[in-house]
């Protein structure tokens, strides 16, 4: 299954006007609907809005390190209607919404770069 | 905290981070394991479990998260294992003069590169727009900027190491050979 396959798709180019959690860009309100905004209480409580900030940022450096400790790792994809892929992984983009890898192991050969699209992930697996 | 897993704010998710956690994801699929953390812009869930030969690191995307339950706090042990697992890698304490040596060396390298640069107490100021902290690595620079940021990255990255003076260096800081003083 080593055989190298020529690139069936190329990526998408980056959007111009996505600037970082911007929650009014086209592409984000597209793809990224679920993303949670202030909750109620806190948008009242300056306070209340100050610790759940916090609480955002701890868990958001938290998941950020933990994607550094994937870099460069072999990383295995579970994916939808049980399809499960091993590559390695190079990097995610800000609103977790694709990821890059290379030496995607597919059936139909390994693909050197590839997006994945976190739409169709459910769940990924490394080991530290 | 069940099937509102996705409308819970980021402080029910800080609450339950460390302690161990099951997690559906539909289709009678399961997941158990040590909640590190909850990404608070995909939501997705990042959970520790340890094997005999190690551990291993599983991330479930948010929009695949169906129930979570907490299952159990972790004792003393678990818990120490769980903080230090991310963090990155303690620096090595250097004694004061040695801070003070490479501080004036990349003060020295920055200034030579054209580059405004004061101290502040421990710190480096750049251009008023970037930090360089103790021991003043590259990993040491702090700014709002991305771009200055990379650029000073680089160019600390690319200092000589100070012990290889060199001739040049020694001609240059010499008032009399100095050819900045002697230029026309």
């Amino acid at each position: 299954m080593a055989t190298p396959v020529s690139v069936l798709r190329l990526p998408k180019g980056p959007v111009p006007n996505s600037r970082g959690f911007d929650p009014n860009s086209p592409r984000f309100i597209a793809l990224c609907r679920t993303s949670i905004p202030t909750s109620a209480a806190a948008q009242s409580d300056p306070e209340q809005l100050q610790e759940e900030q916090h609480a955002r940022s701890v868990l958001r450096e938290r998941f950020l390190r933990c994607l550094l400790a994937m870099t460069n790792k072999k990383v295995q994809f579970h994916m939808h209607e049980k399809v499960n892929v091993e590559a390695t992984f190079g990097a995610s983009d800000i609103d977790v919404l694709n990821f890059q890898v290379s030496d995607l192991h597919t059936p139909i050969g390994v693909q050197k770069e590839a997006l994945i699209r976190c739409q169709d992930v459910i769940s990924f697996t490394f080991d530290v | 905290m069940q099937c509102d897993w996705l409308h819970s704010g980021p402080q029910l998710w800080l609450r339950c981070v460390h302690r161990q956690v099951r997690l559906r994801t539909g289709k009678q699929e399961e997941h158990r394991g040590w909640l590190l953390t909850v990404d608070p812009v995909s939501h997705s869930v990042v959970l520790l479990s340890f094997r005999e030969d190690g551990a291993s690191v599983r991330v479930v995307m948010g929009h695949a998260v169906k129930h979570v339950e907490v299952l159990q706090e972790p004792d003393q042990d678990m818990a120490e294992r769980l903080r230090s697992f991310f963090h990155p890698p303690t620096t090595v304490s250097l004694d004061p003069e040695e801070l003070l040596r490479r501080r004036l060396a990349v003060c020295r390298w920055l200034q030579k590169n054209r580059l405004p640069v004061e101290e502040d107490g421990d710190e480096l100021r750049v251009a008023g727009v970037l930090t360089i902290k103790a021991p003043y690595q590259p990993e040491d620079c702090c700014s709002s900027n991305q771009i200055i940021l990379d650029r000073i990255q680089r160019l600390v990255r690319l200092q000589p190491d100070p012990h290889l003076e060199t001739i040049q260096d020694k001609l240059e800081s010499h008032p009399l050979t100095d050819s900045r003083l002697t230029r026309t």
